[in-house]
């Protein structure tokens, strides 16, 4: 019995730190996803990351991403000090340990595929028509 | 019942296994193109002298009007015979305009018969019939061969140095009863020993002309060992008719 | 093993027996046959078949549908009997008989998967075959070569040909022949082909056999150019990887090409053409069979031009910036550019000029357009004279007697023509009747090698003169018989006396028909043209030459792909607004301040009329390149623009509307005959004009003159190659 009542206070708990039902229903919406838990910091991008050591580890912390990237939404907008304590290779965030700044690092990017501002390769081929270049007045 | 089971499958086998042979692909020592050289191209000029041109004409006149491309085989000759015995291309050329016939056509008879040579042999073209009879004939012309190598210090298909004579092997001359045959321009020496290789390369070289012919003595191609039959005079006319008559 | 062996027969004429080559056989028996003679019993495989007496074993089988294998037959050429594939067994013939050069005989029974003949094919193959090298992996013929399909086919599983002393295949050196035609003489199975087809039909004898027995090799002997205008149907007609394409070596096989049937356009014939692509380009164009134009051949340009298709291309449209400079823009920018210049130009200050290339659909567009804004100045690059008759009466710009109609004619006149570089297949039909019909040929012009023997009657026009008053000792010729033709040449047409030499041969033409008596349906007077474009747009009622635009200089002027230079800006005013549309930037697109980019005849569908008045279509083997579209399409929309929309969205309504004006241009397939022969002949009479007295001398003499005659061909590198090593040739 008390295990449902458990169960029950966690769905409040939820609930509650996202602002209600429709709050709750659109984050679940989003994420597939209902959990409570501290904020642990937020990073540039503004994404926010929580930790909540009651669930099972590997699930105990996580990322709510930005609400500006809305559903695209992705991995690679995570920052590598981000992604270190994200994935338990430490349990020092980087809002308590800042990653060291080495003069070689460069700013992180998400990937930026399926984006305007994409890489596309250049053809190396020889086009197979070769257009007339008109003669220049 | 057994043996006949047996039999088909021999049979059967047999028809499978082929026997394998290989045999040496024989490719002829001349070169079926032209090549441009500083004897033999095309920019040098050829012309018929007065006299060859007087039978050119005559041969070509044998034919009738539109035919004449059949006297392209004895012109090649005569061109032949004008240019020191060999066929330049020039030569090749003005038989073709002479005759009006295109280039290639006088090519092809020219590449085709192996008496026309298109490119410059010596003055005497020593040609030593290899066939058969003359292997076996005779002191056979493996012999010959060697002894005209030795002579001449060529090997067959080469010319000497001084442009003097060209060794060359040949099939069949078509004088089997005086075998071994050796012909020079346009004489047969038959019945040779190395001896008279030696002999008839030493006249040549001293500007001579050897006598033609069998060289054992024989009047041309009666039997060797004299002859076995119609050995008396020939009987006067009206032998062995009935008197009466 | 015996088993297997008893199903073979069965599988052999289950592959042999294909309705194609019942055709194929059909055709030959109408040529060869003559309906008089009783015809000869035969049998085939059992099978009762009559032929003419005359007729070869190999073509009676094929009348049966067995399809005898060969190599060195060839139905328009000579027979050889050298490639021996063709054996079969005659009953009560000592030996195997070469099917392909015996005559058929009353009775003969004969057996073409007998166990003689299969075994003397397999022979035959497994000869052929110990001297060809096995390198179908990197052969230009593999997927199509007659030697691989007939070794899987007749072939045997296996070879005595061991090369236990590893002395290696025959070898012959490779022959340098042009700059089309590729070479690998190891390859050669002396089936002779290309021989015959250079001495019978090109009529360049200059490829031969020389050396003999194994050391037999086809070659020119000398090194030298194979100069002639048909020389890529050798490449066809090899059966084995001998003869391949220079331009096309390595480039795909055959299994994967997607081949458009098509209609050339690179001269006046309208020759039939697949067009082969891959990957989006045109890769080779091979010639289509048709029996009355180009039979199975196709020209060098008309088959090598191709990858002029691939260069100096319009890919999008361009208009001129503020420094002069043609600039890529949108189809928009373009259309309201000329939209801008149009407004406030009446009617009569626009022209238009159509080049060699265009279709019908797009010359029908681009005149109602034309007629719509006012402008009745259309004209095309070809000038034919307008005088008398004109361009009025078909019959006057048409061959009439048609191409195959060659074959039936007993005199042919050539006046100021040289068909063996404006339409070298028509110059073959000529040449094939001179060899086979014992043609009498006249010409009127320069003395040229037209390959085969004529009668030259001067280059004057004085000829011309006395050939239509009766006095020419040629006349004397042509009143010898009812089957004469007269082809005038296009090109002296262009002079300014070419409405005199048109009335000068009308007249003569019209004379012979009247004295011979032949018959109503033979025609005498034919015009051969020279561009794709020009009789669908005479039928269409363009003006022929641009006197018209010289005479009132337009301030708009529409080019459809003209780009002969016929009217430069010398001759147009400097405020004259010039618009391109075409494929190729050429002469044409370089004098634009609009370039519009149209499609080539690959890649549309396009009607054409032929110099006989056959309508035929391209299709579309390829899309345009970048912003290019079809021609019409881009007229239609620049109708919108101006505000003149025409009245047909697709092109079904445009060859509605093609119809309504000419109805024969819309009956693909079929020449639509011209008539009124004498009438022509007594409009032609009130020509004013008389003959002038230079010589008649046609633009195109030497083969070098061949290779670029358009804008296509211009662009062409292979075209280019040619005309290079056509110069080093006569360089030597």
């Amino acid at each position: 019995m008390s295990v449902y009542l458990e169960k029950l206070r966690h769905f409040r708990l939820a609930i509650k730190q996202h602002g209600g039902i429709i709050g709750a229903y659109l984050n679940f919406y989003r994420t597939d996803e209902l959990k409570w838990g501290d904020l642990i910091g937020e990073d540039k991008f503004g994404n926010k990351y929580f930790q909540n050591r009651h669930y099972f580890i590997g699930r105990s912390r996580w990322v709510q991403y930005s609400d500006a990237v809305g559903m695209d939404y992705d991995g690679s907008q995570i920052p590598p000090e981000w992604h270190r304590w994200l994935h338990y290779i430490g349990d020092e965030p980087p809002t308590t340990a800042p990653p060291v700044k080495r003069s070689w690092m460069v700013d992180h990017k998400p990937n930026l595929t399926g984006t305007p501002e994409q890489y596309v390769p250049y053809s190396t081929v020889k086009p197979k028509i070769t257009a007339w270049e008109p003669p220049k007045a | 019942m057994l043996s006949s089971a047996v039999k088909f499958a021999v049979s059967a086998t047999s028809r499978t296994i082929r026997c394998l042979h290989g045999s040496a692909a024989v490719c002829s020592d001349k070169l079926f193109v032209h090549r441009d050289t500083p004897e033999n191209n095309a920019s040098l000029t050829f012309e018929f002298s007065a006299e060859n041109k007087k039978r050119a004409d005559l041969i070509i006149g044998h034919y009738p009007k539109g035919h004449q491309a059949a006297a392209t085989i004895p012109l090649l000759d005569i061109a032949q015979r004008q240019s020191g015995g060999w066929l330049p291309i020039s030569a090749m050329n003005y038989v073709a305009d002479l005759l009006k016939m295109p280039r290639i056509r006088i090519y092809e008879v020219a590449t085709f018969y192996t008496m026309f040579n298109r490119e410059p042999v010596g003055k005497y073209r020593v040609q030593v019939c290899s066939t058969t009879p003359c292997v076996l004939g005779g002191c056979g012309c493996g012999v010959i061969i060697d002894a005209l190598k030795q002579k001449l210090g060529i090997n067959v298909g080469e010319t000497t140095k001084d442009k003097m004579f060209s060794l060359g092997e040949v099939e069949c001359l078509g004088a089997c009863v005086n075998a071994p045959v050796v012909s020079i321009n346009d004489s047969y020496y038959e019945d040779l020993t190395p001896k008279d290789i030696d002999v008839i390369i030493d006249e040549l070289k001293a500007g001579k002309v050897p006598k033609a012919g069998p060289r054992s003595g024989r009047f041309t191609a009666e039997p060797a060992s004299g002859l076995t039959t119609l050995t008396e005079p020939p009987k006067p006319a009206g032998f062995g008719v009935r008197k009466d008559l | 093993m015996a088993t297997l062996l008893k199903i073979w027969p069965l599988m052999g004429r289950r592959i042999l027996g294909n309705p194609a080559a019942c055709l194929a056989c059909k055709s030959a028996r109408t040529a060869s046959g003559s309906s008089d003679q009783p015809e000869v019993e035969l049998f085939v495989n059992d099978i009762p078949v009559s032929v003419p007496p005359g007729t070869t074993v190999l073509q009676a089988c094929a009348e049966v549908g067995v399809q005898i294998p060969r190599f060195c037959y060839h139905d328009r050429l000579s027979i050889a009997g050298n490639c021996r594939m063709c054996l079969v067994e005659v009953e009560k013939s000592a030996k195997p008989v070469a099917s392909c050069a015996m005559p058929v005989m009353k009775g003969m029974r004969v057996k073409t998967d007998s166990e003689i003949a299969r075994k003397a094919r397999e022979g035959v193959m497994e000869f052929l075959l110990m001297n060809h090298p096995l390198d179908c992996p990197i052969c230009d013929q593999g997927g199509e070569c007659d030697l691989q399909d007939q070794s899987m086919v007749f072939g045997s599983d296996r070879s005595r040909f061991v090369d236990m002393d590893h002395e290696g295949k025959r070898a012959v050196e490779d022959k340098d022949i042009g700059p089309l035609v590729k070479t690998i003489m190891t390859r050669c199975i002396q089936c002779t082909r290309c021989v015959r087809f250079a001495n019978e039909i090109a009529g360049v004898e200059e490829i031969g056999t020389t050396g003999r027995g194994s050391d037999m090799q086809i070659g020119t002997y000398v090194e030298k150019l194979f100069g002639s205008e048909l020389s890529g149907n050798i490449i066809d007609i090899c059966p084995v990887g001998a003869l391949t394409s220079k331009p096309y070596a390595f480039t795909a096989r055959p299994w994967e090409n997607r081949k458009t049937e098509s209609i050339d356009v690179m001269d006046a014939l309208g020759s039939n053409i697949i067009v082969a692509t891959r990957e989006g380009s045109v890769i080779r164009i091979l010639p289509r069979l048709h029996e009355d134009i180009n039979e199975e051949w196709l020209s060098d340009r008309s088959r090598f031009a191709y990858d002029g298709l691939k260069r100096q291309r319009l890919v999008s449209p361009m208009v001129k910036d503020a420094s002069g400079t043609l600039v890529s823009c949108e189809w928009e920018d373009a259309f309201f550019t000329i939209l801008d210049r149009l407004t406030g130009v009446t009617g009569s200050e626009i022209a238009a000029i159509a080049g060699g290339h265009a279709d019908a659909e797009s010359l029908i567009v681009l005149k109602d357009l034309l007629n719509r804004l006012g402008s009745e100045a259309l004209c095309t690059e070809e000038i034919f004279p307008m005088d008398a008759a004109g361009t009025d009466l078909r019959s006057n710009y048409l061959l009439n007697t048609q191409i195959s109609g060659i074959e039936e004619a007993e005199v042919v006149l050539l006046v100021g023509t040289n068909p063996r570089y404006e339409a070298p297949l028509l110059n073959a039909r000529i040449r094939k009747s001179w060899l086979h019909n014992d043609l009498t040929v006249g010409v009127i012009g320069p003395q040229l090698d037209l390959t085969y023997e004529y009668d030259h009657l001067g280059d004057s026009t004085k000829v011309l003169q006395e050939l239509a008053a009766g006095t020419h000792p040629f006349n004397k010729v042509l009143s010898s018989t009812k089957r004469a033709m007269i082809i005038v040449g296009s090109a002296v047409l262009q002079r300014a006396d070419g409405g005199a030499i048109h009335a000068a041969m009308s007249t003569l033409a019209q004379n012979h028909r009247v004295k011979s008596g032949c018959d109503e349906s033979w025609r005498v007077l034919n015009v051969l043209q020279r561009v794709a474009s020009q009789v669908a747009a005479l039928d269409l009622g363009y003006k022929a030459g641009v006197q018209v635009v010289r005479d009132n200089p337009p301030k708009v002027l529409y080019l459809l792909g003209a780009d002969e230079q016929t009217v430069t800006k010398a001759d147009l005013p400097s405020d004259c607004f010039v618009v391109y549309q075409g494929c190729h930037g050429d002469a044409g697109a370089s004098m634009a301040d609009v370039v519009l980019p149209g499609a080539a005849y690959t890649e549309k569908v396009g009607t054409y009329v032929n110099t006989e008045g056959r309508a035929q279509q391209t299709q579309v083997a390829v899309t345009p390149p970048g912003m290019a579209r079809e021609d019409w399409k881009i007229i239609r929309a620049l109708s919108e623009i101006v505000g003149q929309t025409l009245p047909y969205d697709n092109l079904n309504e445009v060859r509605r509307r093609l119809a309504q004006m000419s109805p024969n241009l819309t009956r693909y397939g079929d020449v639509e005959e011209a008539n009124y022969f004498k009438q022509a002949e007594e409009l032609a009479k009130s020509v004013k004009s008389s003959l002038a007295s230079d010589a008649l001398t046609p633009p195109q003499l030497s083969l070098k003159d061949f290779y670029m005659v358009d804008s296509i061909s211009r662009a062409s590198q292979t075209m280019a190659h040619c005309v290079a090593a056509v110069t080093k040739a006569e360089a030597k």
